[in-house]
C-alpha cells in the first residue's frame, strides 16, 4: 500500500473521516449558537448541556421499559429518538426562554452569559449527580450497522448517515434563513426588532421559537452523537467552549460561514491528529488566535457592533462601604483575630479566593470587560509557583513571584488578543484562550497531567520564617491579601483608575477625549492577571498543590460568581462573595457533586433576583436610610441620585 | 367626535426614562384625511408617532383608533388593527433585498395595494428589486420605506419626516405619491418640518411644542397663516 510522507492512507482518511464527523457536530452546534446569538444577543452557554440532553433523551427512549418498569412502555429506537427528542429538547428550550432568558434581554449582555452558565451548571450538575462520570452505551441502530470497504479505508454506514444527514440539516437551516419569508422576518428582527414588531409580527414569540429551534438543533446533534460518543453528563461541557471558538473564527452575520467554519475546523482537527497528535485538542484555539490577529471580525464576519463596555457596577462612590482606608484597617484587625476563632486553612482559602475575586473585579467591575478566562492566570501562576518551589527549590516568596511573572506575561498576551473584540466575544475569546492553557497543562510533562504538582514544600519565608507553622503561613497570606487589596484600591482611585471608569461608563466619549482606551484596557487587564496570579501562586504554596482544577473554566466561573454575589464593581463585594462561596463549597463538600448544582442555582438566582449583589444592595439600603434620616431632620428636598443609565 | 373620525388622541403622555416627552397631546384625524404634525426639533412629533405605534414603552392617555383604545397594546397588535409606520430613519433592512423589504410586512387586511401597483408608483425601485436594501440612494430608500407599508391593507399610515434630507425633485415626487395615496383612500399622519411641502398636501395641521399641541390650522387657513406657522418653527 502506498504511503504519503510516511503516513498510511488508512490513518489519513480515517482521521479525516473522524474530523468530518466532528465537523458536522461543530457545524450543527455553532449554527444554533450563531442563530441564537444573532437574534437574541445571548451567548448560549447552556448549548452544550442541551446537546447532552439530546443524547440522554435518545438513551431514555431506548431504555423506557427499564426506566419505568411498571408502565409497560415500549423501547423507542433511534429513529423515534431522531424525531421526538429534538422536539422535546426544543420544548425545554422554549420553557427556559420563557422562564429565564426572556428576563435578561433588556439587561447587559453579561447577564445573559451568566444566566446560561448557571443553567448549564445546574443541568449538567444534576445529570452528574444521577449518572456520575461514567458514560452510557448507546448502540448504532441495527439498520446502519456495518459498512463498506472503499479500498483505501473502511467506511461505517452510520458515519455516512451522520455526515449526510448533518450536512443536509445545516443546508436546510441555511435555506430557510436566507431564502424564505420566515427567514426574512428573522433577519429583519435581528437588525431592528422594534420596527418588525411595528409591522405586526409577534417578535417576542419569534424569539422564543428561534431559541427553541437553535436548542432543538443541539438536541438533534445530541441524538446523532449518542451512538458515536459516550452518552455522559460531561459530553457538552468541553464541546461548548470549542463551539464558542468556532463562532469567533467564523464571525457573526453569516449562516453559511458558521456551517463552513464548523466543517472545516473538524477536518483541520482530524488532520492535526495525523501529523501532530498532541496539538489536536488545541489547534482550533490556535486558529482562533491567528484569526483574531489577522482578521478580528472572523473569517465571514461583518463587524457591526460598536465599541461598548458593560457597566454593571453597583457601587455608590460615597458609601462608607467604599472607604478603602477604613476597610483595610478593619480587614487587618479582623484578619489578625480570625485564626483564633476559625481554622487558619479555612481563612487562607477565603483570602486566596477573595484576592482572586478582587483581581477579577478590577477588570470586570471597574473596566466593564466580561473576562471569562481568569483561571488561566490563577492556574498558570499556581503551576509555576508549585514547580519552581518543588523542582528548583525556590523559596516561597520567589516561587510566588515566578508565578506572578507567568500570569502577567499571559495576561499581556491574552489581553492584547482579546481587546480586539467587545462584549460577548471578549468573554468567548478569554474563555477559549484559557482552555488553550488548560489543554497544554493536561498534555505537558512538567505539569504531571491529571495528578498536578503535589507535595509542594511551603519552605522558609525569607530563609527564616517557617511556613509549615500554620499561623506563620496564615499571616503571610493575610499580608499578601492586604497588599493586593491596597494595590487595587490605589489603582481604582488613581487618575488611571478614573480613566478606566470613564471607559466603563462611555467608551466612545473617553476616546473622543483623547484617551487611547485600548491601551488602558490592556494595562488594566494585565494588572488584573498579575493579581490573579498572586492569588494563584499563594494558593499553590498554602495548599501545596497545583492541579488542573485551578485552570478549569469552573475556576473562572467561580471568580465571576464571587464578584456577582458580592456586588460587581464594589470594593468589598468580591470579599463578601468569596466568604459566601467558600462557605457554601465547604459546607456542601460532603454532598460531593451537588456543589455544582448549588453553584449553578446561585448563578441563576443572582442574575434574576440579586443583580446588585450583597454589598451593592447594602449600599443602596444605607443610602436610602441616610436620605430618610436627612429628610426627617428637616433637610432640603431630596437630591436624587440614580444609578440607572 | 364625528362619525368619520379614524384616530383620536387624548391626554397622551410619554416618557423616555424619567424625562417626560409628551404632555397631554390631543388631536383628531378623520377618515381619508392628510394631517401633519409640525414643530421644531425635539418638540415631540416623532415621539407621538412612536407612542401611537406602541414603540414608546412608557406612555399613558388615550389613543382611540376606530373607537378602540390602543394605549395598552403591544406594537404587533396595534399594527394588526390597521396602522402602519414608516420611521424617520426609514428602517430599510440591509440583510434583505429590496423585494424582501417590500414583502416583509404581513398583509393584515384586504384592500392593500398589489406589488405591481407599488412598483408602478415607484418605478425606480422596481428596477432594483434584487439589490440589497441599503444599497439604494436616500430617496429610493424613502420610497421603499413608504412602498413597504402600502401592501398590508393598513388604513392609517404614519410617515415620519418623509422628505428629510432629500433633493427637491425627490421631495416633489414624494408629494405626488402622497396625493395619490390620499386619492386611493389612505389616511395619513405626517410629521414634517418642511412647511411648504406640508402646506400643499394636508387637510389640517397641528403645531406641536414641548410635547403638546399648541395650535391648529385648517387647510383653508394656511395661505394666510403661513407666517404664523413660520413663527412657531423659527429657531
Amino acid at each position: 500500500m502506498m504511503t504519503l510522507i510516511g503516513i498510511s492512507p488508512q490513518l489519513l482518511f480515517g482521521q479525516l473521516l473522524i474530523g468530518l464527523i466532528n465537523g458536522v457536530f461543530y457545524a450543527m452546534m455553532s449554527l444554533g449558537v450563531a442563530i441564537i446569538f444573532g437574534m437574541l444577543r445571548i451567548g448560549n452557554f447552556v448549548h452544550g448541556a442541551q446537546y447532552m440532553l439530546g443524547a440522554f433523551g435518545a438513551w431514555y427512549l431506548l431504555n423506557l421499559p427499564e426506566l419505568f418498569p411498571g408502565l409497560g412502555l415500549p423501547s423507542l429506537n433511534y429513529w423515534w429518538a431522531l424525531v421526538l427528542v429534538p422536539f422535546a429538547v426544543g420544548l425545554i428550550g422554549a420553557v427556559m426562554e420563557r422562564l429565564f432568558i426572556r428576563k435578561v434581554y433588556e439587561l447587559e449582555h453579561a447577564y445573559g452569559l451568566l444566566l446560561t452558565v448557571g443553567l448549564a451548571m445546574l443541568i449538567e450538575g444534576l445529570f452528574n449527580v444521577r449518572y456520575g462520570a461514567a458514560g452510557q452505551q448507546y448502540d448504532i441502530p441495527a439498520s446502519l450497522t456495518g459498512g463498506v470497504n472503499l479500498g483505501f479505508m473502511f467506511m461505517p454506514y452510520y458515519r455516512v448517515w451522520v455526515i449526510g444527514a448533518g450536512i443536509l440539516v445545516c443546508l436546510a437551516t441555511w435555506y430557510s434563513i436566507e431564502r424564505t419569508r420566515l427567514g426574512a422576518y428573522l433577519r429583519a428582527a435581528t437588525e431592528n426588532p422594534d420596527l418588525v414588531r411595528a409591522f405586526g409580527i409577534n417578535v417576542p414569540r419569534m424569539l422564543m421559537l428561534t431559541y427553541a429551534f437553535g436548542v432543538g438543533l443541539a438536541g438533534l446533534a445530541g441524538v446523532m452523537a449518542a451512538p458515536i460518543y459516550q452518552v455522559s453528563p460531561q459530553m457538552g461541557q468541553t464541546i461548548i467552549i470549542t463551539i464558542f471558538a468556532v463562532v469567533v473564527i467564523g464571525g457573526m452575520g453569516s449562516i453559511a460561514g458558521a456551517i463552513f467554519t464548523g466543517l472545516m475546523l473538524g477536518m483541520v482537527e482530524g488532520l492535526t491528529k495525523v501529523f501532530w497528535p498532541q496539538a489536536s485538542t488545541t489547534v482550533i484555539f490556535v486558529i482562533m488566535v491567528l484569526v483574531l490577529v489577522f482578521r478580528p471580525a472572523g473569517l465571514f464576519g461583518k463587524e457591526t457592533v460598536a465599541a461598548h463596555a458593560a457597566d454593571m457596577s453597583t457601587a455608590r462612590p460615597h458609601s462608607i462601604l467604599e472607604n478603602g482606608r477604613l476597610w483595610m484597617l478593619v480587614i487587618a484587625v479582623g484578619g489578625t483575630i480570625l485564626p483564633f476563632f476559625i481554622y487558619p486553612v479555612f481563612g487562607m482559602k477565603i483570602l486566596c479566593l477573595a484576592l482572586f475575586a478582587c483581581a477579577y473585579n478590577l477588570i470586570f467591575g471597574y473596566v466593564g470587560l466580561l473576562a471569562f478566562g481568569h483561571a488561566a492566570f490563577y492556574g498558570s501562576s499556581a503551576y509555576v509557583a508549585a514547580f519552581t518551589a518543588a523542582s528548583w527549590g525556590f523559596p516561597p516568596e520567589l516561587a510566588i513571584l515566578s508565578g506572578v511573572a507567568m500570569a502577567t506575561l499571559l495576561g499581556m498576551i491574552f489581553g492584547w488578543l482579546a481587546i480586539r473584540r467587545q462584549g460577548l466575544y471578549f468573554a468567548m475569546i478569554t474563555l477559549a484562550l484559557a482552555q488553550l492553557v488548560y489543554f497544554y497543562a493536561i498534555q505537558s510533562s512538567w505539569t504531571h497531567g491529571e495528578d498536578g504538582i503535589q507535595s509542594v514544600p511551603r519552605g522558609y519565608l525569607f530563609g527564616f520564617i517557617n511556613l509549615n507553622e500554620p499561623l506563620n503561613m496564615y499571616f503571610f497570606v493575610l499580608a499578601i491579601f492586604l497588599f493586593g487589596f491596597g494595590a487595587i484600591y490605589r489603582i481604582v482611585r488613581s487618575p488611571f483608575g478614573q480613566v478606566l471608569k470613564s471607559i466603563r461608563e462611555n467608551e466612545p466619549r473617553a476616546i473622543s477625549l483623547g484617551y487611547s482606551t485600548d491601551r488602558f484596557k490592556l494595562i488594566a487587564f494585565t494588572l488584573s492577571a498579575m493579581l490573579a496570579g498572586l492569588a494563584g501562586g499563594t494558593k499553590a504554596i498554602v495548599f501545596q498543590i497545583a492541579s488542573l482544577a485551578d485552570l478549569y473554566f469552573m475556576t473562572s466561573a467561580d471568580a465571576l460568581l464571587m464578584t456577582l454575589i458580592g456586588g460587581v464593581g464594589t470594593l468589598l463585594g468580591p470579599i463578601v462573595g468569596a466568604i459566601i462561596v467558600v462557605t457554601i463549597q465547604t459546607e456542601l463538600a460532603t454532598l460531593g457533586s451537588w456543589v455544582v448544582v448549588v453553584q449553578g442555582a446561585a448563578f441563576v438566582l443572582c442574575v434574576l433576583f440579586l443583580r446588585k449583589g450583597v454589598v451593592g444592595t447594602l449600599e443602596d439600603w444605607l443610602a436610602a436610610r441616610a436620605e430618610r434620616e436627612r429628610l426627617a431632620a428637616g433637610g432640603d428636598a431630596p437630591v436624587i441620585e440614580t444609578n440607572s443609565h | 367626535m364625528s362619525a368619520a373620525t379614524l384616530l383620536s388622541v387624548r391626554g397622551l403622555r410619554g416618557w423616555y426614562g424619567e424625562s417626560q416627552a409628551l404632555h397631554d397631546m390631543a388631536f383628531d384625524i378623520g377618515r381619508g384625511e392628510v394631517v401633519t404634525l409640525l414643530g421644531r426639533n425635539g418638540a415631540g412629533k416623532s415621539t407621538t408617532l412612536r407612542a401611537i405605534m406602541g414603540l414608546l414603552r412608557k406612555r399613558s392617555g388615550e389613543v382611540s383608533f376606530q373607537g378602540e383604545n390602543l394605549i395598552a397594546r403591544m406594537p404587533e397588535h396595534i399594527a394588526r388593527r390597521g396602522i402602519a409606520y414608516c420611521p424617520e430613519e426609514r428602517g430599510i433592512f440591509s440583510s434583505l433585498t429590496v423585494e424582501e423589504n417590500l414583502l416583509l410586512p404581513p398583509v393584515i387586511a384586504q384592500g392593500g395595494m398589489a406589488l405591481e401597483d407599488i412598483y408602478e408608483l415607484f418605478p425606480n425601485i422596481a428596477e432594483r428589486r434584487k439589490s440589497q436594501g441599503t444599497k439604494l440612494s436616500g430617496g429610493e430608500q424613502q420610497m421603499l420605506a413608504i412602498g413597504r407599508i402600502l401592501r398590508t391593507g393598513a388604513t392609517l399610515l404614519l410617515l415620519d419626516e418623509p422628505t428629510e434630507g432629500l433633493a427637491p425633485v425627490i421631495v416633489q415626487q414624494i408629494g405626488v405619491v402622497i396625493r395619490k395615496l390620499k386619492e386611493r383612500g389612505f389616511t395619513l399622519l405626517l410629521v414634517e418640518q418642511n412647511v411648504r411641502f406640508a402646506a400643499r398636501l394636508a387637510d389640517r395641521h397641528y403645531v406641536v411644542e414641548h410635547g403638546k399641541v399648541i395650535d391648529r390650522l385648517e387647510a383653508a387657513d394656511v395661505a394666510g397663516g403661513l407666517e404664523r406657522i413660520q413663527n412657531y418653527l423659527k429657531v
